[in-house]
């Protein structure tokens, strides 16, 4: 099980990157341009939802953004929620 | 440094070599991890399977080949290397004459690699 | 758990400096152990004493700093990133023949031997990047 964050926009190679290593049982962070892969009715979150990993988002980061339309996966953390999840994943992997 | 618990470690390397200091990052740390006898492992995703491109030739630019750098891995004993075979693909590399020996993986393999592994460094 | 992190993200350029450091105080606050933090590439500049922030932002040095006074965790910068990117302590100063050191007190200028000794130590190795 891997814990992935993301912090580049969907446009980015590493946005693609993370997409094809994402599986069911892991997880991903949502942060810095990350945040707009969670907007409703995109193509990027209808692609993170697809892969069956749960989503979050960091929630400092999407108010600065103005992100606030989030798909229905997306559920949304702070930074101890952060810290709780790198608790429960044995690895990260940090994409940007 | 103190003799504490070996851990498995993947190097995840995804930047091109030239366009930013990270390869250069992931190359040192590669052989700063060896140095110390703690074994690592290397996989090259998406654009930095352009790290393992041929005939390299970085001194017109001052800076080290890093292509070059990569040729010697084996001999500090790193020896599993793994890259994405669909990025190789997409870029029409020949990966039989790059300057290192590796292992063409799918997204799928990918995954399975990644989890076997306590940490991973993502550059 | 022992935690470490690693920081490739310039403090300069997006938040995620500025974010790897909130980590650290809550993964303390959460009554973690940080066996060090590792500075890599860009993320050197995190030891910046020189910079000077506008007004109205908090400098990006101060919260790195903090954590170290309060809580004694390990700041380390990539001595070869560090020089790079003009980060010296007194001791390259002197050696580079520069007028002043440019990093912080609460940085350490180290080889990459401690990012290794690092995540040997560390039950989680948590990367910051871009």
């Amino acid at each position: 099980m891997i814990l992935h964050t993301l912090n580049a926009s969907p446009s980015s190679a590493a946005f693609t990157d993370c997409v094809s290593i994402m599986a069911k049982g892991d997880a991903l962070v949502l942060m810095g341009d990350g945040v707009y892969a969670a907007l409703a009715g995109t193509e990027a979150s209808k692609t993170l939802q697809e892969t069956d990993a749960s989503l979050y988002i960091m929630t400092a980061d999407a108010l600065a953004a103005g992100v606030t339309n989030l798909a229905a996966a997306v559920s949304r953390i702070n930074m101890e929620g952060l810290v709780t999840l790198t608790e429960t994943f044995p690895r990260q992997q940090a994409w940007y | 440094m103190t003799a504490a618990t070996k851990k498995t470690v993947l190097l995840v390397l995804r930047h091109s070599p030239y366009g930013s200091g990270l390869a250069k990052a992931a190359l040192d740390a590669a052989l700063a991890s060896a140095a110390f006898d703690q074994s690592v492992d290397l996989l090259f995703m998406g654009d930095a399977v352009l790290q393992l491109q041929p005939d390299q030739d970085s001194h017109p630019l001052g800076m080290k080949t890093i292509g070059r750098q990569l040729a010697s891995l084996p001999l500090y004993d790193i020896n599993h290397v793994y890259v994405d075979a669909q990025a190789a693909a997409r870029y029409n590399m020949d990966l039989s004459k790059a300057p290192l020996q590796t292992r063409p993986l799918g997204g799928h393999d990918m995954h399975q690699l990644m989890v076997g592994y306590d940490h991973l460094l993502g550059f | 758990m022992i935690y470490s992190l690693l920081v490739l993200s310039s403090p300069f350029s997006g938040h995620s400096s500025r974010r790897a450091a909130q980590f650290a105080h809550c993964v303390t606050a959460r009554g973690h152990t940080i066996h060090r933090v590792f500075f890599l590439d860009a993320g050197t500049l995190a030891s910046a004493a020189n910079s000077v922030s506008a007004q109205d932002e908090e400098s990006p040095v101060t919260g790195w700093a903090e954590l170290a006074d309060q809580h004694g965790i390990e700041l380390a910068i990539c001595i070869t990133s560090a020089l790079k990117h003009g980060m010296l302590d007194q001791v390259e100063a002197d050696r580079h023949e520069r007028a002043s050191p440019t990093i912080d007190a609460a940085f350490t200028v180290s080889g990459l031997g401690q990012l290794v000794d690092a995540y040997a130590s560390s039950d989680r190795l948590i990367t910051f990047g871009g």
